[in-house]
């Protein structure tokens, strides 16, 4: 018989009996279902945040921000800069001729969460080419801002996090109250946010310097061209970054924490079921000793039955790890939440249920070897005597 | 404690069952442990929260206070003193290691009067222009003692002479305060002012209000925000109570700790309920022996809880112990570029609680066991035909 139906015929044969052993082989089902669960579900935070920082970003626009700045709002450009930085080559050309480019605010407002709390919301300002640069941004109703004028749009994120966020409501801004005229969505995490006018709101804020630029680049290559200019104009001090690279820092900055601690929690748990797995397929290998010592005799080799064993940790493992996604899949996938400023949606993606499916085969691969030795090892004559 | 004998010989029957039970609970509890002592660690910081103080800070972003404030504020009836901090954000060595250092007028220690400081230190830091005073955490995580010097590179914060970074001396180290949860480094504010560029003199980001009456700590809050409503720098200000308040922060974070907290017991449950379940049934007729030789039911029942207890609340106990050893060193465990999370305190009250927990997943884990002990008939038992 060859080694492949020995392990298929003694695998039949193990899991035609895991009803015996109903209960004890749920505290592996249970204890991955736990572990993937609670892995997953903290790692929704982070899979949502950066699905939506990452479709904030293009690989076909650049952001220049001052030199090392790792987020907008720490990043200042004056607007002589801002006009040095347009004039760079590298950046496509609008309609009108003009490059395609767009000089940008970002700071804070002070808002209302629904609950009462007081918090800042994102304010950004754009400029004439903010909207066009980014062909994501959608009208969902009311109107757009109008340059020059003191008055808001709201992302669809923001309004059902936020009081005071529906159109006709009034923002307090620096020099009085604001309108919103208008509700927009881009799709990313600029649906937490409020845009308005950028000269009006640097007026309204006192800001003299824009924040960023942002830029259409001529072609995907020419990032080198632009980033080339701008880093050796001495009269510059200035990071370059394509845009889909710029979230994905950002990403990585806010979600770090984040999933470090989804991790570490884990990998405790991994620890914790793990000493269960073990625990049940030592149990598991001695209440079939006789059994795994009567096919031995037959002529089953000692390699198939320790496959087995493996198999039976993996298949429960597997069975768990999918109970586990599958709640934290219904309980969070799709549900919108706030960690500080931003506001996403929860995402348990396939990816991750795959990371969660691994780790728990990672767990059962652990969990089942010791014990499969063990049964491999023992002698028959032994085994075969043992009540 | 004549049963102990008899305990002690049920969980060492199976021995690897007995260790592998007891790691598996151990490591429930360490997590126990971290996530329920972290909740202790908010609530601590929230009830420390003085109810008369206020933070004070610009209402729309990235926009700089005058000094001059403080003076004005401290002027309005209701305050009972108003202090100044500016802030230098910026990295140690490497972009990644984010630090900041906090920069106090002299009225800071008048006003923050629970900041575990002594008087010697806060004159460290008036009497020296250069000096720092370092949290516990902060000497660990950068490796400082009193007399090194400590440079911040902050690429926001532009010295007179166009120079970026700043070097401070380390005069001594001080208590933790948990609100600076990756620890604190203070220094003298007027060396600051007169070390930056002169356009950027003479700003500060926040100012602590402390007011003469608790009961009227949220209006004068109020009141300063109004006061300055249509001023070139409108406020805005909260009380340190609410500013404290986790729950303030969008994700219910306590809730996610409990929870977590909370999947580790019900993986444990499972896991000792089904040992003790074997361990049982395995032993049936070994206790239906007990039973005839005059054991009550109830004693036989205690036993089989004992024998669940048993692993549980050690466990518990190294647990606990083992999360309390990590806090200790989190600050060496984690890395400087991802920060630290709020250390979790594990006091007698996280203790009691896993213990309490231990000993519900005892009772839980033993009670259908116990149920079939009490239901045994003896004579059948003894005969092993169960």
């Amino acid at each position: 018989m060859s080694i492949f139906s020995q392990i298929w015929t003694v695998s039949v044969l193990n899991f035609k009996s895991l009803r015996m052993r109903f209960w004890q082989s749920m505290v592996i089902v249970a204890g991955l279902g736990v572990t993937i669960g609670v892995l997953l579900s903290m790692l929704s935070m982070t899979a949502g945040m950066k699905q939506a920082y990452f479709s904030a970003g293009s690989p076909d626009r650049a952001i220049v921000v001052s030199l090392g700045a790792n987020g907008e709002g720490n990043s200042s450009l004056p607007r002589a800069s801002a006009a040095v930085i347009m004039d760079a080559p590298g950046i496509a050309r609008y309609k009108d001729g003009k490059p395609f480019a767009d000089a940008g605010l970002n700071t804070n407002v002070p808002v209302l969460r629904l609950n009462g709390g007081r918090t800042n919301a994102v304010l950004r300002g754009f400029g004439d080419k903010g909207i066009a640069l980014r062909p994501e941004f959608r009208l969902v109703s009311g109107r757009m801002f109008e340059p020059g004028k003191r008055e808001l749009m709201v992302g669809v994120g923001a309004q059902t996090i936020y009081q005071h966020m529906q159109i006709g409501d009034k923002v307090i801004m620096p020099d009085g109250e604001w309108p919103i005229v208008g509700s927009f969505t881009t799709g990313d995490i600029l649906d937490g946010q409020l845009i308005g006018d950028a000269a009006t709101l640097m007026s309204a804020t006192r800001h003299p310097n824009y924040n960023t630029v942002l830029i259409r680049l001529a072609s995907r290559d020419s990032l080198a061209t632009l980033s080339h200019a701008l880093t050796t104009n001495p009269a510059l001090s200035v990071t370059v970054m394509r845009h889909s690279d710029w979230y994905k820092m950002v990403s990585d900055l806010n979600t770090g924490f984040l999933s470090m601690l989804a991790y570490v929690v884990g990998f405790v748990m991994a620890i914790g079921a793990l000493f269960g797995c073990l625990n049940t397929m030592y149990a598991a290998v001695s209440a079939r000793r006789r059994e795994i010592a009567t096919l031995r005799a037959l002529g089953y080799g000692a390699f198939p039955v320790a496959v087995s064993v493996v198999l039976e940790a993996m298949l429960l493992s597997a069975v768990g790890a999918m109970i586990g996604a599958a709640v934290a899949w219904a309980l969070y996938n799709g549900h919108q939440t706030v960690w500080g400023v931003n506001i996403f949606v929860l995402a348990v993606p396939p990816g991750l249920i795959g990371l969660g499916i691994a780790w728990a085969l990672m767990v059962a691969l652990l969990g089942g070897l010791l014990p499969a030795l063990g049964a491999a090892r023992r002698p028959i004559a032994e085994a075969l005597r043992a009540t | 404690m004549k049963y102990l004998p008899l305990v002690l010989a049920g969980l060492w029957r199976k021995p690897a069952r007995a260790v592998l039970t007891f790691l598996a609970v151990m490591i429930a509890f360490t997590l126990f442990g971290l996530t329920i002592g972290m909740n202790a660690t908010f609530d601590a910081v929230e009830k420390n929260a003085r109810d008369d103080r206020i933070f004070t800070g610009a209402r729309f972003g990235g926009v700089p206070l005058p000094i001059a404030l403080e003076q004005q504020i401290a002027g309005m009836p209701g305050v009972a003193g108003v202090a100044a901090t500016q802030v230098i954000p910026g990295y140690h060595q490497d972009p990644k290691n984010r630090v900041f250092v906090l920069m106090f007028d002299d009225n800071v220690h008048k006003v923050m009067t629970d900041y575990p400081l002594t008087p010697q230190q806060w004159d460290q830091i008036r009497n020296n222009r250069d000096g720092l005073v370092i949290s516990r955490m902060s000497a660990q995580r950068w490796n400082l003692k009193p007399g090194d010097t400590f440079v911040i590179d902050a690429p926001q914060t532009v010295r007179a002479d166009g120079a970026k970074s700043w070097t401070f001396r380390v005069m001594s180290v001080g208590d933790d305060i948990p609100y600076f949860s990756n620890g604190y480094m203070f220094g003298n504010y007027d060396y600051f002012d007169q070390a930056r560029a002169l356009s950027d003199r003479g700003k500060v980001v926040q100012l602590y209000v402390l007011s003469s009456d608790p009961t009227h700590t949220a209006d004068i809050a109020q009141k300063i925000d109004a006061a300055y409503a249509n001023s070139g720098t409108p406020l805005q200000s909260i009380t340190e109570k609410m500013a404290l308040d986790i729950s303030n922060s969008g994700v219910d974070i306590v809730t996610v700790d409990r929870d977590i907290a909370l999947a580790g017991m019900f993986m444990v449950l499972f896991l000792v309920a089904n040992g003790i379940a074997q361990s049982v049934r395995e032993r049936f007729a070994e206790f239906a022996t007990l039973r005839t030789l005059g054991f009550t039911d109830r004693g036989v029942i205690a036993l089989v809880f004992a024998e669940a207890a048993a692993p549980c609340l050690l466990g518990a106990l190294m647990g606990v112990g083992l999360a309390a050893l990590v806090s200790s060193n989190i600050s060496h465990l984690v890395p400087a570029s991802i920060g630290t999370p709020p250390v979790p305190t594990i006091d007698a009250m996280v203790l009691l609680w896993a213990a309490l927990s231990a000993a519900a997943v005892a009772l839980a884990s033993s009670a259908l066991p116990a149920l079939r002990l009490s239901k045994m008939d003896i004579a059948t038992a003894l005969s092993e035909r169960v």
